[in-house]
This record gives structure tokens, sequence and C-alpha cells, in this order.
């Protein structure tokens, strides 16, 4: 089946198998920032934004994103500058071994999207589908709270 | 991991040719909608799915006094909707919160969670005492109540097109306990109380529990024990205590029967005290 979707802001079309999920797809075309992790929804490593929420790329199959707008974790810095999101994840140190990071980026960029000035709860809540198995989540959690800081500033 | 199984996806434009294209395979399609259950739990014999993105049943609307949830809307979109905020307290938003995790409610439809009624669904418990139906086609449409569909045999099984609110639990209220350590997990039961109070007393009363490990079920005699009555701490020890007693559990890898029963108990209480403290004094 041929689909069609704008990923990182660029139009594609592509090649399916009916059953092929979105995280298949994407990584099959080249992007490996969406992990592979448990493929059933439990760890949110392939997290991206489908039309800007975040889902479960394992969980998607590709054929639905037919026309909608897919942001991998490639997609996300803009113009070689990367997000408020991605500079708090540094400068809080928010990061270990980075397998789970692009997933948690995605959550966050997606709440703060729908939600600039969210709660500890509201973050918590956000990143609750992303497991983290290396630092736990005071970082990260710190980290979304200083992008979220930042970007209302800026706005 | 993909569903190699998985020939053909249609993607039909009219009731009509999903229902046709349903019925013409009912061993061999189903009906996506967010798909997640596909995905993980796929029959061996489905090689066809049936998209229904493009029927236009995915918004949420009023209708009359009636919230009117399209089956292809999200959890998320369910959730966020001011119409459902302002149902019944908010009871089905603060329900649907509870639900696995944002990434996932981003997916699963509304739809998805009442057809596959998965018997430690938390969306069930809680359409049941809104006293929800469905408006369903199969071939022609109709309206049914959500324990109806559920009970029926057919294969196939109607189209959901949407979910109904009935305008006259608007003024109630609800409360849902789930015993689980996070709203991820599959919890060891459900239970869910709605109660519409009048001058101190119940007009209407309504109870649910779920993950008996049996998909939700009202439990009318306890329902009997409440109406017309105040919810006085002594009422809620006899509703709960006739809940344990007419709650049909089983053992299974989760919990045993004799525990799920304590829990019945334990869950109408604490659903029934919080009713309580909303819609009337808690007296003795």
């Amino acid at each position: 089946m041929r689909i069609h979707l704008t990923v990182n802001g660029t139009g594609r079309t592509w090649e399916v198998a009916p059953g092929d999920t979105l995280l298949d797809v994407l990584r099959r075309e080249g992007f490996a920032g969406v992990k592979k992790g448990c493929g059933t929804g439990d760890c949110g490593a392939c997290t991206v934004l489908l039309n800007g929420r975040a889902v479960n790329a394992c969980l998607v199959l590709a054929v639905k994103a037919e026309g909608h707008t897919v942001v991998t974790i490639e997609g996300v810095a803009q113009g070689g500058r990367l997000h408020p999101v991605q500079e708090a994840f540094l400068e809080a140190g928010a990061v270990q071994c980075g397998y789970c990071t692009p997933g948690m980026v995605l959550s966050a960029v997606s709440l703060l999207s729908h939600n600039p000035d969210p709660s500890e709860a509201e973050i918590c809540e956000a990143i609750s589908g992303n497991l983290c198995r290396c630092t736990g989540y005071v970082k990260q959690i710190a980290a979304i709270e200083r992008a979220a800081a930042r970007m209302r500033e800026s706005q | 991991m993909a569903v190699h199984q998985i020939r053909s996806v249609v993607r039909p434009a009219t009731l009509e040719e999903a229902w046709e294209c349903r019925r013409s395979e009912p061993g061999a399609s189903r009906f996506l909608a967010g798909g997640i259950d596909l995905v993980l739990y796929v029959p061996p014999t489905v090689s066809t799915l049936i998209d229904l993105s493009c029927l236009g049943i995915d918004a949420v609307r009023q209708e009359g006094s009636d919230v009117v949830m399209g089956a292809m809307a999200t959890l998320t979109e369910v959730l966020e909707s001011p119409l459902v905020g302002e149902f019944a307290g908010g009871f089905l938003r603060d329900v649907l919160r509870r639900v696995a995790s944002p990434l996932q409610r981003n997916v699963a439809t509304l739809g998805g969670a009442v057809v596959r009624a998965h018997p430690w669904s938390d969306v069930i418990p809680a359409l049941l005492v809104l006293d929800a139906q469905l408006d369903v086609f199969d071939g022609r449409r109709s309206t049914v109540e959500l324990s109806e569909v559920r009970a029926r045999s057919e294969s196939p099984s109607p189209l959901v097109l949407t979910v109904r609110l009935p305008g006259a639990s608007c003024d109630g209220r609800g409360a849902f306990e789930k015993f689980a350590r996070t709203g991820f997990d599959v919890g060891v039961l459900n239970c869910a109380c709605f109660a519409i109070i009048e001058r101190g007393l119940c007009r209407t009363a309504r109870v649910a529990v779920g993950g008996t490990p049996s998909v939700a079920r009202r439990l009318p005699r306890v329902e009997e024990t409440l109406v017309g009555k105040p919810l006085s701490a002594s009422q809620i020890a006899l509703a709960a205590q006739t809940a344990a007693g007419v709650v049909d559990v089983r053992d299974d890898r989760r919990a045993t029967a004799e525990y799920r029963r304590v829990l019945t108990a334990v869950g109408v209480r604490r659903c029934l005290e919080n009713l309580a403290g909303l819609g009337s004094e808690v007296k003795e």
C-alpha cells in the first residue's frame, strides 16, 4: 500500500505493508531516533508526534498515518537550533543512557504545546508513558519545568 | 511489531460500504478504529481491516440534552471536550484521566474501548453507571443500551457510531475506584457509582463493578438498597455489604475471588462516601 504523510515538515510517499506499524516504517526510512523498546506501548521509547499529539509509534499502524503529520526527534530542532526542551534536558543533566530521551522530549514538547504552564503533577502525568530505567524522573521533571518557564518568557 | 497476517486495509466512505465489507467477511475482517488492540491481539483469522477514519464519526456534540460522543473520538478528545467536562460533574472526564497513559489515550478511541470491552476496562463501568446508549449500524441505524449490545452474540456485531450520554444523567454525580498501583496498570478490580440526590435522598443510584475478572456489570440489588434512601453511613455500609454478597467474582492470576469480594465492598463504600460528600452529608 502507498501512504502519503508529512514527516518533520517534508511530504513523503512510502510503500508499506498493511500490517506495518509506524515504528517499523519510520525506522526503515532512516528515522533512527524513534527507538524500538517494548513494542507493546509500555515504555514510550518509540514516541512520535502524530498531528501534534504524542503517541506510541509501535501501536499505530502506518496506514493510520495517511494524510497526517508526524514529528520525530529528528524534526524537533529548527534551523540548527535545539528546541528549548532539548536545551533544558542538557542543562539539567536529564539524560543518562539516552534511550528514553527522544520519547521523553517529544512527550514534553506535546505537553507544552497544549499547556504552557503545567504543574509538576501534570508533567508527571504527561511523561507517565515514558519509562526511564537509568536516572529516575527528577531531572526530567526539572528540565521540563525549566523549558516551560523559558518558553513562556520568550513569548 | 508488524502484524504480518494483515493483507489489506480498506477505507470505506459510507456506513453502508463499511458494513458490507464487514458482513461479507465476518471471520476475516475487523473494524479498525485506533488500532491498538489489533496490533497487540489480532485474531489469527483476521486478514482485512476496515478503517473507519473516513466515516465522520469522531465529533463530540450536544444533541438535545444528550452528549453524543463519536466512536472514533480518541479518549483524549473525549476527556478534553467541554461538554464531557460539564456532564455529571465531569465524572467521565475524571475516569478517562486514569486510563492508561496519555500516549495511549491519544490513539485509543471510545468506540474501540466499548467494542473491545476488556474485562479490566475502566471505561465500561463508568459508561454503565451513566446509562450510556450506543447508536449502531447493522444495515440500519438503531439505538441500544450499552449492556444490550455487549450481550449480543451475533457475528458480526453492529458498527458502533456514537456513545450517547442521556441528558437525564447530567445532573448526577459519579465516583470511581480502581485497585491498581497506577492508572497504567490493569486493575485487580474497579468500581463505579452514580447517584442523583434530591432533598437528601437518592432518586437514582447505579453501581457497576468490573475486573471481577469478567467485564463490568451493574449490580441492581445494590442499587435497590439505595434508591429512596439517604447516603448515610449505615446505608452505605449496607450497600457495600450487599455488593460483596452479590458480585460474581472468580480467581485469576491477579487476585483470588475472596480478595475481589472484599475489594468490592471497599470500592462501593469509597465511591458512595465520595458521592455522599458531594451530594449530601454522611449521617450517623
